[in-house]
């Protein structure tokens, strides 16, 4: 187990607003998400010297303007004009649970005292691109030319195709995840579907874009940021929220992959390899089993991934989580609660720190009408399509 | 069940590079050569600059087979606007025959896109996008 378990805890979170559309430019909903989770601590803006966040596009091919499309670490660094800051990065690798893992590495290595981790995340103007412009290059000029791109990302819906057939699966049994999701959003004042139900005919009649996935498979393009405040464990004791004591994490470890903009897609190929690395290094850490885990956020981009993160970090056997996700398992009071807060099918694509985010609140019995009894150990992951995965077992009691 | 006509689609046109020039050459001239590596054995598509298995530099393009098995498929009925005279359309994964591992991208051609599905057998047939780029498409094994 890991000697430093329980050493480092997240404090207070905090959400912006949430917009269809960049009415409101995204560096102020980045500030607003991080003053949020610092009031949520019991802290003062000026308390926080880290900074960690992954800030990417919502979508490829678009511009990356800085204050506008992401919020980098540099440019919310300007904005806060913190008196101190002893430490400060902006991650590429593990994605946004891996800004998470990095704050988690800097107060353990003791060189800060209170850090802030954010993610922001833009609707582009116009339609998404996914798709080159007259020319396609790199790994584009296989894929471009033949129409394999622009929305629904061709990629991840042939890998679900391919995940049906091998495994002898009906696809309309995927209306349990995402209509449960929904029922959870309901429940989730932050979530862009907070206050739109979804029924299962809704999502058996929706229309397709990319076969097999449909309209709902998707997770809806919307303009907001969350942040979460990071310290040590008995810094994190003096302030106001009972403290999420992270138990462990992991990253995924497994990269080889031929064929890379294929093949990296989980589905395609041996997706169990992806799910393990990252879930198998969080188990060793903390000690814990899935069979352990009372409540569970896993990354849902798109239906599909967090079906094979089911399967994948150890929740059931391969080819069964169609199977395992039905008859109430995954609802609030089910064996497994599953994407409590709703899931990116109700809060929209902020990516990965919402389930992060909502695996602290558990943990910290803080997710009010959603939460979950007895809630010990709370898994999380950060960083969709299992691909870029992360994940973490939080835990609102030391141990 | 009708057959989408591709003429009027404005294809995105492929930039080779140092790595993919032979893939493009071999194209042009209608035939399909894969970046093989010659201590291993295992094709890499796209090309890489190291076999992805065995780290070798030894990499050499070789013909293949212009048969092959659909790995997978999803029909796209939202597009790119380039691409909505065609929409709905079928985009395959195949698998060629004796290049396991590897797999192409390509449209169904010749067919209505219903007719994509997994483990149907195709051939390789080429569609000249300009005088430099002829690209490699596929089309169902008349059975």
């Amino acid at each position: 187990m890991w000697e430093n378990r329980c050493k480092v805890a997240v404090s207070g979170v905090g959400f912006s607003k949430v917009y269809r559309s960049a009415e409101i430019p995204l560096a102020n909903l980045a500030l607003d998400a991080v003053k949020a989770a610092v009031e949520d601590s019991g802290l003062k803006i000026s308390d926080i010297d880290g900074l960690s966040a992954f800030s990417a596009l919502s979508a490829s091919g678009h511009d990356v303007v800085d204050g506008i499309a992401i919020v980098s670490v540099d440019y919310l660094r300007r904005m806060l004009k913190l008196p101190t800051i002893n430490w400060l990065v902006q991650v590429q690798t593990a994605a946004e649970g891996g800004a998470v893992m990095q704050a988690a590495n800097a107060l353990l290595a003791g060189i800060c005292k209170y850090v802030v981790v954010w993610q922001a995340v833009h609707v582009p103007p116009g339609s998404y691109k996914n798709l080159p412009g007259a020319y396609a290059s790199g790994e584009a000029q296989f894929t471009g030319p033949y129409g394999f791109g622009g929305a629904g990302e061709p990629r991840h819906a042939m890998a679900y195709m391919r995940y049906l057939e091998q495994h002898n699966q009906k696809k309309e049994k995927t209306a349990t995840l995402v209509v449960t999701e929904r029922k959870h959003g309901n429940k989730n004042p932050n979530a862009y579907f907070y206050k739109t139900t979804l029924s299962r005919e809704e999502y058996l009649n929706a229309r397709m874009i990319s076969s097999p996935l449909c309209l709902y498979d998707y997770d809806i393009p919307v303009q907001q940021a969350c942040a979460l405040v990071l310290t040590t464990a008995e810094r994190a004791r003096d302030l106001k929220p009972k403290p999420a004591y992270l138990a462990g994490y992991g990253q995924r470890t497994v990269f080889e992959e031929p064929g890379r903009f294929l093949y990296s897609v989980p589905g395609m190929a041996d997706y169990m390899d992806f799910g393990r690395s990252s879930s198998s290094l969080t188990w060793e850490r903390s000690g814990f089993t899935p069979k352990d885990v009372d409540v569970a956020q896993i990354g849902d981009n798109l239906s599909s991934t967090c079906i094979y993160g089911i399967e994948s970090y150890g929740f059931c056997g391969r080819g069964e989580a169609l199977d395992f996700i039905q008859d109430g398992r995954i609802d609030l009071d089910g064996e497994l609660p599953l994407n409590t807060f709703g899931g990116a099918a109700s809060v929209g694509r902020i990516h990965g720190t919402a389930h992060i985010i909502e695996g602290v609140l558990q943990a910290q019995g803080r997710a009010g009408e959603r939460q979950v009894k007895n809630a010990k150990v709370s898994f999380a992951t950060g960083g969709g399509a299992i691909a870029a995965a992360t994940t973490f077992i939080f835990v609102g009691d030391p141990y | 069940m009708t057959i989408s006509d591709w003429s009027k689609v404005k294809r995105p046109i492929p930039v080779p590079d140092d790595l993919t020039k032979p893939f493009w050459e071999a194209a042009k001239k209608g035939v399909l050569e894969l970046q093989r590596c010659q201590s291993c054995g295992r094709y890499n598509h796209p090309p890489e600059p190291t076999c992805t298995i065995c780290l070798s530099t030894d990499l050499k393009f070789e013909p293949v087979s212009s048969k092959g098995t659909i790995y997978s498929y999803s029909i796209k009925h939202q597009a790119d606007q380039r691409f909505s005279p065609v929409v709905p359309y079928a985009c395959l994964v195949v698998e060629l025959d004796g290049t396991k591992g590897a797999v192409l991208v390509g449209n169904l051609l010749e067919a209505p896109y219903t007719e994509a599905k997994i483990g149907r057998r195709v051939e390789v047939i080429f569609e000249k996008l300009n005088d430099n780029i002829t690209l490699p498409q596929f089309r169902l094994v008349k059975q």
